[in-house]
């Protein structure tokens, strides 16, 4: 980490950037065919010189200059940039703003920058690599700045660090969206740096001027925290840490900053004139100890209180909180299971009970639920209408930072939601000091009625796990493939490694919840949760990002991969391929946007037209893709298309030793909807 | 279970719609019924097999009688979506459970090596 004492000015020479340089340069080169221009070429010529390390233009650069076509103009920037990075090298002092830029990532511990190459960050990326060394942030490359996006999302959530993407001007950030709201709905922080040309007086050709906007951060900025475009290095330094700080502040959101074409390009004259501000990490913030203390009264004297965790546990320490709760109270605990937040060995994780226990609940207490309205009421779909779930006098308490979460367009922050005690705060910071208010209200006599309550869950939780296996036999031997068996062959083959499921698209019902009811996840980082905005084209890319992280950590990454999203963002297999990251993907191939043939058919019914039609724009067949043939053609080893069920143990665990060896696998499972 | 509960509320309904145009056994034909179950997209919720999964409760083994089927799917009051006469005839129905008695029954999970000792922790 960077400290130094802050300094008012910076001396730096923008005057000679890139485009000025060329400017020259292209006089100079016109000098020797326009009689009577020598002279200005002349004087041009040492202004040029002066940007350090980069050689004379060639005659094609020349040539370019003087085209008026966009095509060339970008060819010229290109080519001029190429130019630049000539003679520059690691042991090379800091020359340039965005070798700058690189020593405040670094100042961060930034590991990874996710990016697809775009000319409007030209100088990030050469310092990326060459300044940088390609560490601290080392550049990923992706096909897609929506999968770049998904897996700074899957990385945080497995590495809980945040990562970085670097998107082209408007056309990137615009493929990037998408994916950048799955994080802001899944809390997830990650910076997104913005490549703009904002001197529009520097701005050689249209496709840059397309690629250019006077507020670049603003169609980003109703589901980012904050957002800031930088004019001098000095600010950038100063907005990147703060901007670093926004993120990692619960409510943990994207961020985004732009980094101004002309400052990553510009000479930087007196490296040490800039400074990089200390980062120290805010602290949560934690619920009003009152409010704390009447919670934990409530929940002490309640015959029948039940806990439902949604994000509760940002971390290991979170989970392990969790537990001591439940303990304490012997409550039952449902997990919404964006993260993991209870293991599901344990006796107190009631979730396939949620249907029977908040109807009984006389106090509810929600952990970071975002939709908390959604679990106190039912919905019938058919007519619309809602009603209550709770029972008549149900204590309802809240802890959570969603009130925090101020963004007016976006309707992420649900159904408003009545309550009793509404606490603001982060859930898993202000979990120690509701502990000790439970601690301090539990008398002995109390403690002993309390742990009474533990038999009857541990024969419910044990008797709901057995519900599950034996209803996994169901279709075992079907085909297509059920989905119990496929996730059971599946456990079957990783359980003994130290595995992550690390993602399954955007819902766990799309394979019937199989591994949450089945498989043992007794670590936080054992799940991490869903594409928490339903965006399709999460998935994949998602748990490479996860994939990558976990290849630092030990861990055996696996994804189940349904297929419709898999098409929206196949590229990522390539970036698992290229960047050797060991991740197992298992298609959930039903051939089917399975939800909307489901939707489709049912409006038919309900509309009496019969369903004849409703495979419309609903299935993905005729023809059917060949996902192992896909994954084989981006170096990825794969088996399949399995329609045998008997045949899918045997591919797994070829599968598992390709991952376990150091390279992503793919195994395509021709399954049963659901 | 979820299949018990799903027969009683079954069987209430039928006891208080009353369709009697069934026969009293099955006389419908298991291959035109398993058209007809992949046609109508019984399929999606229920598995190719009636199995039944988290969006559709199990159909087999034991399938409900025409009668009862019918009464549940003309009148359905919950996520499922109805199936009036005219997307699904009644002899369609006779159909559907003829294929339906004709799937096999699924092993036991005792008889599956992967299922046979999994405990929670496991």
């Amino acid at each position: 980490m960077t400290s130094m004492p802050t300094k008012p000015e910076p001396k730096v020479r923008p005057e000679v950037g890139r485009r000025n340089f060329l400017k020259s340069a292209a006089v100079a080169g016109a000098a020797s065919t326009i009689p009577g221009a020598a002279t200005a070429a002349e004087k041009a010529a040492p202004d040029a010189r002066l940007t350090r390390g980069a050689p004379p233009p060639s005659a094609a650069q020349m040539e370019l200059e003087a085209s008026s076509t966009s095509d060339g103009a970008d060819q010229l920037a290109q080519a001029n940039s190429e130019q630049l990075a000539v003679g520059l090298g690691p042991e090379d002092k800091p020359s340039f703003g965005s070798d700058f830029m690189i020593d405040v990532m670094k100042s961060l511990d930034l590991n990874y920058v996710f990016s697809n190459p775009g000319s409007s960050f030209l100088g990030l990326h050469e310092s990326i690599v060459t300044y940088g060394g390609n560490e601290k942030p080392e550049f990923i490359t992706c096909m897609h700045e929506e999968s770049a996006a998904a897996m700074a999302n899957g990385y945080y959530k497995a590495a809980l660090k945040p990562a970085a993407i670097m998107c082209h001007g408007t056309v990137g950030l615009q493929h990037a969206a998408m994916n950048l709201y799955n994080a802001w709905c899944d809390r997830v922080p990650l910076v997104t740096i913005l490549g703009n040309n904002a001197d529009a007086n520097g701005r050689l050709g249209a496709t840059t001027w397309r690629h250019s906007a006077q507020d670049p951060a603003a169609m980003v900025r109703d589901f980012t925290k904050w957002d800031d475009q930088p004019m001098s290095l000095q600010a950038f330094a100063d907005s990147f840490v703060r901007g670093w700080k926004f993120a990692t502040t619960p409510p943990m959101e994207p961020i985004a900053i732009v980094a101004d074409a002309d400052l990553q390009t510009m000479e930087v004259e007196d490296r040490a004139s800039l400074t990089i501000p200390r980062y120290t990490p805010s602290e949560p913030p934690q619920g009003e100890r009152g409010a704390l203390k009447e919670t934990a009264k409530l929940l002490v004297n309640a015959e029948t209180p039940l806990i439902i965790a949604d994000r509760a546990a940002r971390t290991p320490e979170g989970l392990r909180l969790l537990v001591e709760l439940a303990e304490l109270l012997n409550a039952p605990v449902v997990d919404l299971a964006s993260r993991q937040n209870m293991p599901t060995n344990h006796y107190l994780n009631q979730t396939r009970q949620s249907g029977r226990l908040i109807p009984r609940a006389d106090v509810i207490l929600g952990l970071e639920v975002t939709d908390f309205w959604g679990q106190v009421n039912s919905i019938n779909r058919g007519n619309m209408t809602a009603q209550p779930r709770t029972k008549e006098g149900v204590k309802l308490i809240t802890i959570s930072v969603n009130d925090l979460y101020m963004k007016s367009n976006y309707q992420d922050f649900q159904r408003y939601a009545p309550v009793d005690i509404s606490i603001s705060g982060d859930a898993q910071a202000s979990l120690p000091a509701l502990i000790e208010e439970v601690k301090e209200a539990i008398d002995r006599s109390r403690r002993r009625e309390l742990a009474d309550r533990a038999d009857g869950f541990r024969k419910d939780h044990a008797a709901s796990y057995e519900e599950s296996r034996l209803l996994a036999a169901r279709g075992w031997n079907s085909s297509p493939v059920s989905t119990g068996r496929m996730c059971m062959e599946l456990y079957e083959k990783i359980k003994d490694e130290d595995w992550a499921l690390v993602s399954v698209g955007a819902s766990e019902r799309f394979v019937s919840s199989w591994p949450h009811r089945l498989w043992n996840f007794d670590e936080h980082y054992r799940y991490l949760g869903i594409g928490a905005g339903g965006g399709v084209g999460y998935g994949l890319p998602a748990a490479v990002g996860a994939g990558l992280a976990n290849k630092k950590l030990g861990r055996f990454s696996v994804n189940i991969q349904c297929d419709g999203d898999f098409m929206y963002a196949n590229g990522a297999l390539w970036t698992a391929a290229h960047h050797r990251i060991p991740l197992l993907t298992v298609m959930h191939n039903n051939r089917a946007y399975a939800q909307e043939t489901m939707l489709v058919q049912g409006t038919a019914n309900n509309r009496k037209r019969g369903v004849d039609k409703s495979h419309i724009g609903t299935v993905i067949q005729d023809p059917n893709i060949d996902y192992a043939k896909l994954a084989e053609g981006m170096g990825v080893w794969s088996a399949g298309p399995i329609e045998d069920p008997d045949e899918l143990g045997p591919a797994l665990a070829e599968a598992v030793q390709v991952v376990k060896s150091g390279y992503p696998a793919l195994v395509d499972v021709v399954t049963q909807m659901r | 279970m979820k299949t018990k509960l799903f027969s009683s509320i079954v069987m209430s309904f039928s006891l208080l719609g009353g369709i009697s145009a069934f026969a009293q056994d099955s006389t419908g034909d298991a291959d035109r019924g398993r058209e007809t179950f992949m046609r109508v997209g019984c399929y999606q919720c229920h598995g190719d097999d009636g199995k039944g999964n988290d969006a559709g409760t199990a159909l087999t083994p034991d399938p409900l009688p025409p009668e009862a089927l019918a009464n549940f799917i003309r009148f359905s009051p919950g996520r499922m979506p109805m199936y009036p006469e005219e997307v699904v005839s009644d002899a369609e129905i006779e159909d559907i459970v003829a294929y339906l008695e004709s799937v096999p029954p699924p092993p036991h999970a005792d008889d599956i090596a992967i299922l046979k000792d999994l405990k929670p922790g496991s």
